[in-house]
């Protein structure tokens, strides 16, 4: 019964130490220990660039939040980035009430995400 | 072939007096048009404006006879009320349905069923919910998706449906680790919800070990830099809870927990 979350991995063209993840689903305390597993094999194989596309991430909860933030903390401290695009409404809200909005990375366009990688 | 005669007969419904419940027998063919426009006619001059009109000894509606529940239905709402059926026979239903009156009318299974919407609506009665489950995080993405779908199915927007359904999981996942989480041990969950507000009730047997974490968490936050902000790794659950709610109160003792939240419906 726990929710489902599928992350898609992409390469990102021109960036050989980046990634295009793509969040399916819901993310809450029943699956952060995948996703944490998952994306913390990438930042200790050097991938330290990650875009998150969250366009159909439906759900996000303040455990899921957590591991956002610690992401995107770990990448900083890797000299990379956690760099967040296409977010929902609903999800927006919970990290904006959090006051994570200005912790996390968030941009608007895909495209723009990708650019801002050093 | 003579068609089965119409039979109308008005109810009282126990409890209200502003819904009225007409049963019909029979066949609904052109030549009842009269006689239907009459009873309504006599039901608005005395202001009954809550009908539903029980269906489940008819067996045919005709499309004349429809026409003359639209033309009710149209002066009922311009007076501020309704008209809804109950019981329609499955093949009736299904020409109801060719002929698109399924998305004009709201049809129940039943008499009692529509009487309950009714009392939702007209009446704002609440309807309560009770669950029960075990202390494990995998069942709370269930019953989250549960409460906001119920939320969504009483007329609740989307927003709303989502925040509720934040709430209801983060006091779950609370209770589930701030609780005593042995085998047979059970979190109740309670949902009031009525057409302007829901409240949340959870309740569940307090574990000494954890309470003073607990206790800390309750203490107000006062404004923590970014630094902490990110490192901290409990209470933004709470932080949610408070936010997205119109009232939070939290009973802690040796005991039991009971988190009680009310959330006014903004959509």
């Amino acid at each position: 019964m726990e929710s489902q979350i599928e992350l898609i991995m992409e390469d990102i063209r021109g960036k050989h130490n980046a990634r295009l993840i793509r969040f399916i689903g819901d993310l809450d305390a029943t699956n952060i220990d995948l996703v944490l597993e998952k994306i913390f094999n990438l930042l200790n194989d050097g991938i330290v660039n990650i875009v998150a596309d969250f366009k159909q991430l439906r759900y996000v909860n303040s455990t899921g939040l957590g591991i956002l933030l610690h992401f995107s903390k770990t990448a900083k401290e890797k000299g990379g980035c956690f760099n967040i695009v296409n977010i929902n409404e609903n999800v927006y809200e919970i990290i904006e009430i959090i006051g994570a909005a200005t912790l996390l990375q968030i941009f608007d366009d895909l495209d723009e995400a990708i650019a801002s990688i050093k | 072939m003579k068609a089965k005669q119409l039979k109308i007969e008005i109810r009282e419904v126990p409890g209200t007096d502003m819904i009225k419940v007409m049963h019909f027998s029979g066949e609904l063919v052109s030549e009842c048009v009269m006689q239907i426009n009459q009873v309504f006619s006599d039901l608005t001059d005395q202001k009954q404006l809550f009908v539903i009109a029980e269906m489940s000894a008819v067996t045919l509606i005709s499309s004349a006879a429809l026409g003359e529940f639209m033309g009710c239905r149209k002066r009922l709402l311009e007076q501020g009320g309704d008209l809804v059926f109950s019981g329609i026979k499955i093949d009736i239903r299904t020409k109801l349905n060719l002929m698109g009156a399924t998305k004009i009318f709201r049809i129940y299974t039943d008499v009692r069923s529509a009487i309950a919407a009714y009392n939702w609506e007209i009446g704002h009665k609440p309807e309560k919910i009770n669950l029960k489950f075990p202390p494990f995080l995998k069942i709370v993405p269930p019953i989250r998706q549960l409460v906001s779908r119920i939320a969504k199915q009483k007329g609740y927007g989307n927003r709303d449906s989502f925040r509720i359904e934040t709430i209801v999981d983060e006091i779950c996942n609370n209770a589930i680790e701030h609780g005593r989480n042995q085998v047979g041990e059970l979190i109740d969950l309670s949902i009031t919800i009525d057409p302007d507000k829901i409240e949340i009730d959870v309740t569940n047997i307090s574990d000494p070990v954890k309470l003073e974490t607990l206790t800390t968490l309750l203490v107000p936050d006062n404004g923590s830099d970014k630094k902490n902000k990110a490192d901290l790794k409990r209470g933004r659950g709470l932080t949610l809870i408070k936010m997205l709610s119109d009232e939070l109160s939290v009973d802690s003792t040796e005991q039991g927990t009971s988190v009680h939240v009310k959330k006014v419906r903004e959509e």
